[in-house]
Parts: structure tokens; C-alpha cells; sequence
């Protein structure tokens, strides 16, 4: 058997031609799930139980379930129900495009005010008694300092949420949607080669987590530069 | 010694943990400008009363009146009264975020909604007050223990408290730098500030407070000026402690 | 609702299907993690690099492709074995369900090399010394002193690995092996109802992502029993 490392190399410009639709699929999800992630965050730690009851229940549900069946339910199953089929939205949840937005959107928002909560509870209570004792509202100590610290605090799992989002969108390519990995199956269904081809789309998936990984490395360094310099 | 209303008053408090009594009818006065040292065994219920006269802890049952005002549920109250009660922690609990100006000038412009300008000036005198002036644009990382607490007493003054509340302001400090701290408490004291320090410092008891009280198993044992309390001490149990921590 | 009865059967056995998937994978990503963190931590630097390039590779593709590599793949490579020796094979394939649970057992594989190697290095040096003082062989410390530590560590992250695991096998259906997602899918033309039938995936999937859950909490519970707690 051979390995035509030439096809590798031809297929890579190819698989670019997929790697907007990527893109698309990562960095809506990603936005629209951290615009999730916030709310679900406040209404996770307000203490009202009916705002509590139905964040803990969305983020039970979308952690708890594969994001394919997710993708599965919205795109085949929401056209089951007349109201979805004649509602404003119709046009866009007919589309499998904005039915794995939706999905990887959802999946995104849980997942991630989870990973805010944990940031949250790292947080030394001594410096919130602090605050308080300074007269500083609980809100106002909220703002100013929880959220600085708690974000700096969820980067390393942020960073990795936004990796396994960018693996997550592979999924598009099941409800016909050509992503890289969509444009991919459909060279090899008629090459034959899976190997090559799908190596190939692999190393841009790579250098893609890479990227994020050095990005976010980046980011996380220059939040924490007021931390205790390591000991000599 | 003018007839004036306390500063502070517990009557009758009590605090429980659970099962657990941490406070049992705690009774203390303290008027304006006096200076009270609370030293006693660690469990002893010392820090849980000084945190209950700011409400980080709630008391459970009986009064407690900080400047007139008595202490319920009321948020209202309770932010207005932090307002005028400073607090210096063990840990000092600086904002690690924030430069030491920073952190002296975040509840100016939060709580008293002092323009930034005017907060900075006032942020700048304190840090003078203080003798870190120079401090002013570093992260609290990069400070010493001792400067560390300093900026935390200068940023409750900032807030131009009514009293000072001390939680074993040198604990966590290494040896030499205990005095850099208690010389600034000491200059405080001088100047009139009504405080309450927790605190097993007891030379800093003998020479700046009007009152030391002793409190063992949550109860105010014995309470008297530093001559009496030391060189009288009432209470067996007074007399123990003492001989334990004087001893060496 | 008489038609959806007419499936739980069904989704049944696609769901007993999940699960020796699910089991198959476990069992090889542990041991894919064990070796892993072993080469890790070996101080060989042909090991160490063998290792760092498995765990970079397999965290860094997308699962759905690394299924679609070895199930095609395997495949491919199977078929040119058989035809060199025999011109007349057509084609060989190995059964979905195995080219599915290896596949997700080298992607889980390498999230467990990283936490095992992360749980190894916080077993206490002191305990190990102590151990090979007694006289115990350098295996016998791995076996009755080092794993028994690391365990205890690597168990909340391990949880984790283990509901990805599951999350995971719903992948499967896409290389065609028949379980619950492809009943759903047989199922929809018949009953006309998708969401419905996607729904009951959804929540069979639930179901055991939560007796997994509270699977590990127990036994972090037991894993730490022997630690006072402070009070």
C-alpha cells in the first residue's frame, strides 16, 4: 500500500476552501455561547430558585447529552411541531447551518458558565470580606472585583472549551453542511484515499488548536502579571 | 471623661456555629478615642466578636449598637455602618488586581463617589500617613508582609472611619517586620482613633491600650487597664494564659 | 404513542449496544492512558517524544474525523493486505463497532495519559521511597503504592473522561453501527415524528451520564474516606 504524500499536499489548498464555514461555525457559536454563558451564570447565582431551577436544568441537559444529538434534535426534530414550521424563525431553523449554530451555541453556553462558576468560586473569600467590610455593595463587588479575577482564573478550561468547540464543528459535516471536515468526506467518497485526505484536514485542525493555545497562553500571561513572581 | 454615648455597645451577645457557642453574653463598651486590646486563647471567640461589630458575622441573639445605630438585617444599615468601622485583616486581603493605589482608591469612588482626582490625593495622604508613599504604583504581589498590612490600615483610613477594628493585624507576619506595622498602630492610637484590636502583641497592650479584655470559651472573663490587668490579674484563668504567652 | 412502544425494543438494544461500546472503550483508553503517562514520565527521550506526539495529535482532531480515519482507513489498509496476498479480495472491513470503540478509545486515551501523568506526579516521592525501603520491587511500588495514590487524584478528571467517553459513542452511528441514533433514524419515516424520536436518544444519553456522575461521586467519596476531614 502506498501513502501518496503528494495528495496530502494537494488536498490541504482544498480542505481551506471548507475552513471558512469552520470559522463561521467557531466563532458565532463561541460569541453567542458566552452572551449564554453570562446569563446563565447570573441566573445561576441569584439565588431566586426560578432562575436557578431552569439554568441548572439547561446546563444538566446540555452537558449531559452528545452535541450530535443536539445537532440531530434541532435539525430533524424541531420541523416535527407545526409552530416551529410556521413560526419567524422557520427560515433559519430549516437551514442545517443555523441549526448547528444553535446547537454549538447552546452546548457552548453551558459549558462555559460552568467553567465562569468555577472561576467564580476561586475567588479568596478573604478579599470579598474585605470589599464588604470596605462598605463596597455586593454588586459593585461583583463587578469590580470577582469578574477580573474569576476571568483570569477560567482562562486555562476557557481556552480548552474553545479547542474542543473548534473540534465540535466537524459534527456540521453530518447534516451536509461542507466544513472542512464536510469538503473532506466528500473528496475521499471519490479518491478513495482516507488516509491522505483526512490526515490533511487533520494537521489544519491542529494548527488551529495550536493557534487558540498560543492565544490564549498569551492572554493569560498578560493577566497575570500582578501575580507573585515565582520564587527564585 | 465627658458623658457622652458609647461608640460601640454589646449587650448580651451570643453566637452560635451550629452547635457550637462561640459567643456567650458578651458585654463590652467602648466610647469614643479609647483603645481596647482583646487577647485570649485561639477558639476564645475573640475574632468572631470584633467581626460580628461589622456584621461579617451575625450575631444570634442580644444588641449590638455601633454609632448609634443597632445592627439588624437592614441592608442599609449594615453598609452604612461599614462605612464608618475600618478593618485590618490577618491576611490583609488586599485587591491582588490592583495596584496599591488602586486598592486604596476603589471604595472612594464606589462607596463615598469621590471623583478620581480628589481620591487619588486622598489615597496619596494616606500612603504618607503610612510611610509607603513611594508603594503607590505597585501590585500588592510585590510588596513585603509588613507593607502589605500597611496599605491595608491605610486603605480602611481612607475611609475615614469612626473606629478601627485590628483581626491579629501581625500574625502572619515575619518577626522583623511586627514592628513596622505596630509603630503605625501606635501612631494611630496617638492621634485618637477609637480601636479594637485582636492581638497576642502584648507589649503594644501594655503601652497604647486604656482597657485589655481576656476572653476565653466565648466569654469576656476579665476586662481592666493594663496595669491591673497585668500585674493583677482576677482570674485564674487570666492567670494561666498570661503565664503561658509571658513566659518566655 | 402506541407506535413509540412499538420501538423500545429498539432502542433497547441500541442502547446495550452504547454500552458495550462504552465498556470496550473505557477499558483500552486506561490502559492507552496508562502506557501513555508511563512513556511520559520514562525519561526516554524516543518515548517521551512517541507520547507528546500521540497526545498533541489526538487532542488536537476533531473525534468525528479520527473515527472516520480508522474505520476508512483500517479498511483501506485491510483491503490492500488481503489483495496482496489474494488478487481476488474485494474489499475487507473490520466491524464498525470495533473500528468505532479502538477510535474513541485513542482519543480518550490521550486525555487520560495527561491526567494520569499529572495524578502520578502528585503521589507523594516520600511514599514510593518508603516503599522501595521496605524492600518492595520497583512494579510492586507501581502496583501497590503508586496507582493506588494517583487513583485518588486522577479521579475527578477521570470522571470527566469517562462522560466524554459516552458522549462520545453517539459518534458511532455516523460509521453505521446500529445503535440508539440510528433507531431514531430508521424510526422517523415511520412514525413521523423526529423530534420525538431523537428526543428519547437525548434522554436515554442522560440518563446514563447521570448514573455515571453519581457513579464517580461515589467514589470519590470512598477514595477519599481515609482522609480526616478538618473542623
Amino acid at each position: 500500500m502506498n501513502f501518496d504524500i503528494g495528495l496530502v499536499f494537494e488536498s490541504i489548498p482544498k480542505m481551506l476552501v471548507g475552513l471558512g464555514l469552520t470559522l463561521e461555525l467557531l466563532i458565532l457559536s463561541s460569541f453567542i455561547g458566552l452572551v449564554l454563558a453570562v446569563i446563565t451564570l447570573l441566573m445561576r447565582i441569584s439565588g431566586r430558585w426560578f432562575l436557578v431551577a431552569p439554568a441548572v436544568t439547561y446546563i444538566y441537559i446540555f452537558r449531559g447529552t452528545p452535541i450530535l444529538v443536539q445537532i440531530f434534535v434541532i435539525y430533524f426534530g424541531f420541523p416535527q411541531f407545526e409552530f416551529v414550521r410556521e413560526s419567524v424563525f422557520w427560515p433559519f431553523l430549516r437551514e442545517p447551518f443555523w441549526c448547528c449554530i444553535l446547537a454549538l451555541s447552546l452546548n457552548a453556553g453551558a459549558y462555559v458558565s460552568e467553567i465562569l462558576r468555577g472561576g467564580m468560586l476561586g475567588v479568596d473569600k478573604g478579599i470579598l470580606e474585605a470589599a464588604s467590610a470596605l462598605g463596597i455593595s455586593k454588586t459593585q463587588s461583583f463587578i469590580y472585583i470577582t469578574s477580573p479575577i474569576a476571568i483570569r482564573l477560567s482562562l486555562p478550561a476557557y481556552s480548552n472549551d474553545i479547542i474542543s468547540m473548534t473540534k465540535a464543528t466537524a459534527l456540521a459535516s453530518t447534516v451536509t453542511l461542507l466544513d472542512m471536515t464536510g469538503v473532506a468526506r466528500t473528496i475521499v467518497a471519490q479518491t478513495f484515499a482516507p488516509y491522505e485526505i483526512f490526515l490533511s484536514v487533520a494537521i489544519i485542525y491542529m494548527i488551529m488548536a495550536w493557534m487558540i493555545q498560543k492565544g490564549f497562553g498569551m492572554a493569560e500571561k498578560r493577566m497575570s502579571r500582578y501575580l507573585k513572581p515565582a520564587a527564585g | 471623661m465627658s458623658e457622652q454615648e458609647p461608640i460601640i455597645v454589646l449587650e448580651n451577645v451570643c453566637k452560635y456555629f451550629g452547635e457550637f457557642k462561640a459567643l456567650s453574653d458578651v458585654n463590652l463598651t467602648v466610647q469614643k478615642g479609647e483603645r481596647i486590646v482583646v487577647c485570649g486563647p485561639s477558639g476564645s471567640g475573640k475574632s468572631t466578636m470584633i467581626r460580628c461589630i461589622n456584621r461579617l458575622e451575625e450575631h444570634d441573639s442580644g444588641r449590638i449598637v455601633v454609632g448609634g445605630k443597632e445592627l439588624t438585617s437592614e441592608v442599609k444599615d449594615i453598609d452604612a455602618v461599614r462605612r464608618e468601622v475600618g478593618m485590618v485583616f490577618q491576611s490583609f486581603n488586599l485587591f491582588p488586581h490592583l495596584k496599591v493605589l488602586g486598592n486604596l482608591t476603589l471604595a472612594l469612588k464606589l462607596v463615598r463617589e469621590m471623583p478620581k482626582p480628589e481620591a487619588r490625593e486622598t489615597a496619596m495622604r494616606y500612603l504618607e500617613r503610612v510611610h509607603i508613599p513611594e508603594q503607590a504604583d505597585k501590585y500588592p504581589s510585590q510588596l513585603s508582609g509588613g507593607q502589605q498590612q500597611r496599605v491595608a490600615i491605610a486603605r480602611a483610613l481612607c475611609m475615614n472611619p469612626e473606629v478601627m477594628l485590628f483581626d491579629e493585624p501581625t500574625s502572619a507576619l515575619d518577626p522583623e517586620m511586627i514592628s513596622e506595622v505596630l509603630d503605625v498602630m501606635v501612631e494611630l492610637a496617638e492621634e485618637g482613633m477609637t480601636m479594637i484590636c485582636v492581638t497576642h502583641e502584648m507589649g503594644f497592650a501594655r503601652s497604647v491600650a486604656n482597657n485589655i479584655v481576656f476572653m476565653d470559651h466565648g466569654e469576656i472573663v476579665e476586662a481592666n487597664p493594663p496595669e491591673e490587668f497585668f500585674d493583677n490579674p482576677k482570674h485564674e484563668r487570666t492567670k494561666l494564659f498570661l503565664s503561658q504567652i509571658i513566659g518566655h | 404513542m402506541s407506535e413509540l412502544v412499538g420501538w423500545a425494543d429498539d432502542y433497547f438494544w441500541g442502547a446495550m449496544v452504547v454500552l458495550r461500546v462504552f465498556a470496550v472503550s473505557l477499558v483500552l483508553a486506561v490502559v492507552i492512558g496508562l502506557i501513555g503517562s508511563a512513556m511520559k514520565l520514562s525519561g526516554s527521550r524516543v518515548a517521551q517524544t512517541i507520547a507528546n506526539a500521540y497526545t498533541v495529535v489526538f487532542r488536537g482532531t476533531p473525534e468525528l474525523l479520527v473515527l472516520l480515519i480508522v474505520y476508512f482507513g483500517a479498511a483501506v489498509t485491510l483491503t490492500a493486505i488481503g489483495q496482496s496476498f489474494d488478487a481476488s479480495v474485494k474489499f475487507i472491513d473490520i466491524p464498525p463497532f470495533w473500528a468505532g470503540a479502538f477510535a474513541i478509545a485513542l482519543i480518550v486515551g490521550a486525555y487520560m495519559t495527561e491526567t494520569f501523568r499529572g495524578a502520578f506526579l502528585g503521589v507523594d516521592p516520600g511514599h514510593v521511597e518508603a516503599a522501595r525501603a521496605l524492600g518492595l520491587s520497583k512494579f510492586q511500588t507501581f502496583v501497590y503504592v503508586r496507582i493506588p495514590q494517583m487513583w485518588r487524584l486522577a479521579l475527578p478528571n477521570f470522571g470527566n473522561h469517562m462522560l466524554s467517553l459516552m458522549k462520545d459513542t453517539a459518534l458511532i452511528s455516523v460509521i453505521g453501527v446500529e445503535e440508539i441514533v440510528f433507531v431514531a433514524k430508521i424510526a422517523t419515516p415511520v412514525t413521523l415524528k423526529p423530534f420525538t424520536m431523537y428526543f428519547i436518544v437525548a434522554l436515554i444519553y442522560l440518563c446514563i451520564t447521570t448514573v455515571i456522575t453519581l457513579a464517580v461521586m461515589a467514589m470519590e467519596k470512598y477514595a477519599n474516606k481515609h482522609l480526616v476531614s478538618s473542623r
